[in-house]
C-alpha cells in the first residue's frame, strides 16, 4: 500500500517538472489585437472567446463607451468600445473579444485580432511614468520584432466602472 | 460523508427539532397543559438532541438535554397531573428558555465559536423544577438518571460468539464493534468508523455489515442489536483498525473474530442481516408510543431531501434557458412557410413538457410562510409578558407558498412590524381599550394571500392607531418634514417609513432603535415589492406588503422605443391609451400631464428620459402606458406595444450595475425568443428617477 503511494508520488513529480520549468522561464500566452494602430496584448487566460458577429442591445444611462449588452448563449455580457474607452474616435466596425476577469465578463470591441504569442514575463517592462497610458500595465517589444505591445490592465478596465 | 457534512446535518436536524419543540410548547401553553402525545414528542426530541450532541461531543448540550429528558420522563410516567398548576408557567418558561439556549448554541456551533460552558444556573432551574415535580411522586418511582437510560435504549445487546460463520473467506478478519447504550445515531457512528478505516485501507480491502448505514437510520437498531461488523482482507489492516475503534467516541466494546468456514455456508449471514432490517422497521408494533413517533419521523425523513439552494438556482436557470431555446427552435425563421405536420405536433408536445418542467422547477423553490409566521407567536408571547399586555396573534393563510428567497427575507420585516404593533400599537392600559369599547385582549392579525402574481402580507393591530399630530411633530423635530407645509394623512404615514424615524420616546428592548420601518421598507423593496400603511386613530394600524411571488419569472408587456425593447411588469400596468398632442397639458415647469378618469397624471417620455437614439416624437405616433407602483401613478410614453409575454428575469452584469443603472428604473433584462435582449423596467424606480431630474 505504502509502496504504491511512493511510486505514485514519483510519477507525479515527473509530471510536474516540465510545467514548473515552463513557469520558471516565465512566459505567458498573450492575445494581441489592434486598436487604432496600437498593438495591445491581453493574457490569453482571460480570453473567453472571440466573436465576429454580435448584436448589441443599447443600454440607456451608461457612459458612451459602453455600447450595450449582448446575449452570449444565455449570458448577458456588456460590450465596451475600447476605442472610446481610450478616448479615441469610434470605428465603423470591429471584433469582440470576451474576457473574464475574476468572474466579471466583459466584451471589448477592437479593430482586429492579430495573433497569439508567447511573451516572456521578464520582457514586459513598466511603462514610463511620464507617458502614462490609460489602462495599460506594462509594455514589451514583440519577440518577432514586429513592434511594441501594450499590456492591457484588465483590473483597471473592469474596476473603472465605479469612478467615471 | 465528511465530518463537516455530519456537522451540517446535526445542525440542520437539531434546528428542525427545536422549531418543532417551540411550536409544541407554545400551543401547549395556551391550553396550560401538555398532552401525552406532546410529552412523548418532547421526550423524543430531547432524546435525539442528547444523543447527537453527545456524538458531536458537545457535552454541555448533551447535559442540558439529558436533564430535560429526565424531566419529561417523570411527566410521561405520571402524566401532566404531576406538575402542579402553579409550576406550569415555570415549566413552559424553562422549555422556551431551553429552545433559545439550544438555538444560541447552534449558532455558535455553526460559527465555530466555543460553546457556553456555564450552564449550571440553567441546569439548576431544571433541577429545581424536577424536584418540584418529584415532590408529588411516590418514592417507588425510579431515579431519573437510571430511568432515562433504559428507556433510551430498550434493546440490550446480546453477546455474540467469538468464532463465527458470518463473513466470507474473502474477508476473513472481522472486527465487531458495539456502541454505548443509548448513545443514539448508531448508524452514523458506524459510518464514521468506516470513513476512518477508509483512511488507510482501500475500499476493496474491507467490507462492513450492515451496509448502507450512512443513509438508513433504521439500521441503528441492527447495530445496537448485533454490533457493527468490519471485515478485512488482511490481519494487518484489522490490527490497524483496532486503535481507531478504541479511540472513536461512544464505543462500548469490540471483539475480533475470525472467519471459520462452517457447514452452513456463507449464505446465512446475509439473510440474517436482511431479517434484522425489516424487524427493525416492524418493531414499532410494540406498544411504546415513542417507537411509533420515531417511526413516523423516519417516514417523513425518507420523503424529504434537502438540496442546496444554489443547485435549485442552477436548475431554474437552465430551465429558463430551455424555455427560451424551445421558443427559438419552434419559431425559427427557417421554418417559415413550411407545412410540417409532424414537426408541429412534436413541437406542441415539447412545449407542453417544457411548460410542465418550468412549473415543477418553480414549485421546488416554493415553501409555505408558516414557519416565519409561527415564529411571531413566540415574539408576541414574550412581549406580552414583558410589556404586561394581553394580545392574541391570529394567523391567516399561513400555508401560502412563496419563493424561498422571499420567505427568508420577509421574516425580519414581519418581525419588525409585529414588534411595532406590540410596542406602539396596542394600548398600554387595558382600561383604555375597555373605554374605547374594544375587547380588553388586543389582536394582531398576520395574513398572507396569494393573488397569483404577488403575495400580500398584511399585519394589522386593533390598537390606538397612528397619532398624526405626534408623528408630524416628530417628523418636524427630526428635520424630515417642514413646519410650514400642510401634509395629508397619507404623507404623514409615509414619514413613519423615513430613515431614522421612531415615534416612541423611549428606546425599548424590542423596538424604537430608530431603525425599523425604513428597514422594512427597503427590505421589501429589494424584493421588488412595496409597503403601504393605513391607520385610523383609535382603530389601529395596518401595514400591507406586496411582494411579487417569484422574482425569476414574470409576466411582462413588451414595448418598443426606437430600436430598444423594454419589458414592463404586467402588475404595474393599469391601461394603455392612444392620445393626441392636443390631450397633453403643460404645467409651469415644462412638465407634461394628461387627464385620466379621476385626475391628472404626469407623462414621462421613455425616449427623452433615457436619451434613446430613436423613437416616436409625437404623442399620436406612440402610445401611453398608464403605470402604477406603490403610491406613484403616471404615464410612460412609448412607441408601440409588442405583446404580453412570460419572461425569465436575468440580472444585469455586475459591471453594468456599477453605473447605478438601478436608480434609473432598470432592474434587469430578459432574453427574447429571437435571442434579442429586452430591458426590464421598474415602474416605481423610473418615476422616482424622473422626479429627481
Amino acid at each position: 500500500m505504502s509502496k504504491e503511494n511512493v511510486l505514485f508520488q514519483v510519477e507525479e513529480d515527473e509530471l510536474d517538472r516540465p510545467v514548473q520549468e515552463d513557469e520558471g522561464a516565465g512566459s505567458r500566452k498573450h492575445l494581441i489585437f489592434t486598436v487604432d494602430d496600437l498593438k495591445i496584448g491581453i493574457d490569453a487566460e482571460q480570453v473567453v472567446e472571440i466573436q465576429n458577429s454580435y448584436a448589441a442591445t443599447y443600454l440607456p444611462m451608461m457612459p458612451d463607451y459602453i455600447l450595450g449588452i449582448f446575449n452570449m448563449r444565455g449570458q448577458i455580457i456588456p460590450i465596451m468600445d475600447i476605442r472610446l474607452r481610450l478616448g479615441k474616435l469610434p470605428a465603423e466596425e470591429g471584433i469582440l473579444i470576451v474576457i473574464d476577469y475574476n468572474n466579471n465578463q466583459l466584451g471589448i470591441q477592437v479593430d482586429s485580432v492579430d495573433l497569439m504569442l508567447d511573451i516572456p514575463n521578464d520582457s514586459i517592462v513598466p511603462i514610463p511614468s511620464q507617458s502614462a497610458q490609460k489602462l495599460v500595465s506594462g509594455m514589451c517589444t514583440l519577440p518577432d520584432g514586429s513592434g511594441t505591445m501594450l499590456v492591457l490592465d484588465c483590473e483597471q478596465l473592469i474596476a473603472r466602472g465605479y469612478g467615471d | 460523508m465528511s465530518n463537516n457534512d455530519i456537522l451540517d446535518m446535526y445542525i440542520y436536524e437539531t434546528n428542525t427539532l427545536l422549531e418543532q419543540l417551540e411550536s409544541i410548547v407554545l400551543d401547549a401553553e395556551k391550553e396550560n397543559t401538555f398532552s401525552q402525545d406532546n410529552v412523548n414528542e418532547i421526550f423524543r426530541i430531547m432524546h435525539t438532541i442528547k444523543g447527537s450532541s453527545a456524538m458531536m461531543e458537545f457535552d454541555t448540550l448533551a447535559r442540558v438535554s439529558h436533564r430535560i429528558e429526565d424531566m419529561f420522563f417523570l411527566i410521561r410516567e405520571g402524566t401532566m397531573s404531576v406538575v402542579k398548576d402553579e409550576d406550569r408557567p415555570a415549566l413552559f418558561d424553562v422549555m422556551l428558555h431551553s429552545v433559545d439556549y439550544f438555538r444560541e448554541e447552534m449558532e455558535k456551533v455553526e460559527a465555530e465559536q466555543p460553546l457556553n460552558e456555564d450552564v449550571d444556573s440553567f441546569l439548576g432551574n431544571i433541577n429545581s423544577l424536577i424536584a418540584k415535580i418529584k415532590g408529588e411522586e411516590i418514592p417507588a418511582e425510579p431515579a431519573p438518571q437510571t430511568a432515562a437510560a433504559p428507556a433510551a435504549a430498550p434493546a440490550a445487546p446480546s453477546v455474540p460468539p467469538a468464532q463465527t460463520s458470518e463473513g466470507s473467506a474473502e474477508f476473513p478478519y472481522g472486527l465487531r464493534v458495539f456502541f454505548d447504550e443509548g448513545c443514539g445515531m448508531e448508524n452514523l457512528r458506524a459510518f464514521m468508523l468506516v470513513t476512518s478505516v477508509q483512511g488507510f485501507c482501500a475500499d476493496a480491502d474491507f467490507t462492513y455489515q450492515p451496509a448502507g448505514v450512512e443513509s438508513d437510520s433504521s439500521l441503528s437498531e441492527t447495530v445496537i442489536e448485533h454490533g457493527f461488523l468490519l471485515q478485512f482482507r488482511s490481519e494487518a489492516d484489522r490490527a490497524r483498525a483496532v486503535p481507531i475503534v478504541m479511540t472513536a467516541g461512544s464505543v462500548h466494546s469490540y471483539e475480533e473474530q475470525n472467519y471459520v468456514p462452517a457447514p452452513p455456508p456463507a449464505a446465512e449471514p446475509a439473510p440474517a442481516a436482511q431479517e434484522a432490517a425489516p424487524a427493525a422497521q416492524k418493531a414499532p408494533a410494540a406498544p411504546a408510543a415513542q417507537a411509533t413517533a420515531q417511526q413516523h419521523q423516519q417516514g417523513q425523513k425518507e420523503s424529504l431531501i434537502s438540496v442546496g439552494l444554489s443547485k435549485l438556482d442552477q436548475l431554474s436557470a437552465i430551465v429558463g434557458e430551455i424555455v427560451i431555446t424551445e421558443a427559438m427552435v419552434t419559431a425559427s425563421p427557417d421554418l417559415k412557410g413550411l407545412h410540417l405536420d409532424a414537426f408541429s405536433k412534436s413541437a406542441r408536445q415539447l412545449r407542453k413538457l417544457t411548460d410542465e418542467l418550468q412549473d415543477v422547477s418553480m414549485s421546488l423553490r416554493m415553501i409555505p410562510v408558516s414557519n416565519t409566521f409561527q415564529k411571531m407567536n413566540r415574539i408576541v408571547r414574550d412581549m406580552c409578558k414583558k410589556l404586561n399586555k394581553q394580545v392574541k396573534l391570529t394567523l391567516v393563510g399561513e400555508n401560502t407558498e412563496v419563493d424561498k428567497t422571499i420567505v427568508d427575507s420577509i421574516g425580519d420585516p414581519i418581525m419588525h412590524m409585529v414588534r411595532n404593533s406590540m410596542d406602539h400599537g396596542i394600548e398600554e392600559n387595558v382600561q383604555d381599550r375597555i373605554d374605547a369599547g374594544k375587547d380588553p385582549v388586543g389582536e394582531i392579525l398576520l395574513s398572507a394571500q396569494d393573488t397569483g402574481s404577488e403575495v400580500i402580507i398584511q399585519i394589522s393591530d386593533d390598537g390606538a392607531g397612528v397619532n398624526d399630530e405626534a408623528v408630524l411633530a416628530k417628523a418636524i423635530r427630526n428635520g424630515i418634514a417642514s413646519a410650514d407645509v400642510e401634509y395629508s394623512h397619507k404623507e404623514i404615514l409615509n414619514f413613519l417609513m423615513a430613515p431614522g424615524f421612531s415615534t416612541n420616546a423611549q428606546v425599548t428592548e424590542f423596538s424604537g432603535r430608530g431603525v425599523g420601518m425604513d428597514v422594512v421598507k427597503s427590505g421589501v423593496e429589494s424584493l421588488g415589492g412595496s409597503v403601504s400603511i393605513t391607520s385610523e386613530q383609535g382603530r389601529g394600524m395596518t401595514t400591507i406588503m406586496r411582494i411579487p411571488l417569484t422574482m425569476a419569472i414574470m409576466d411582462g408587456m413588451e414595448v418598443s422605443v426606437g430600436h430598444s425593447i423594454f419589458t414592463i411588469p404586467i402588475n404595474n400596468i393599469r391601461s394603455s391609451i392612444k392620445l393626441t398632442e392636443a390631450d397633453i397639458l403643460h404645467d409651469s415647469v415644462n412638465g407634461e400631464m394628461v387627464k385620466m378618469l379621476d385626475g391628472y397624471y404626469p407623462v414621462i417620455r421613455a425616449r427623452d428620459f433615457y436619451n434613446l437614439p430613436g423613437g416616436a416624437e409625437k404623442i399620436e405616433d406612440g402610445i401611453l402606458m398608464w403605470l402604477e407602483s406603490g403610491d406613484c401613478s403616471y404615464c410612460l410614453f412609448v412607441d408601440e406595444l409588442l405583446g404580453e409575454q412570460q419572461i425569465v428575469v436575468k440580472p444585469l452584469p455586475a459591471y453594468v450595475n456599477n453605473f447605478d443603472i438601478k436608480n434609473y428604473g432598470i432592474t434587469g433584462c430578459s432574453i427574447l425568443g429571437d435571442g434579442n435582449i429586452s430591458i426590464i423596467l421598474d415602474a416605481g424606480g423610473l418615476y422616482a428617477a424622473a422626479r429627481n431630474l
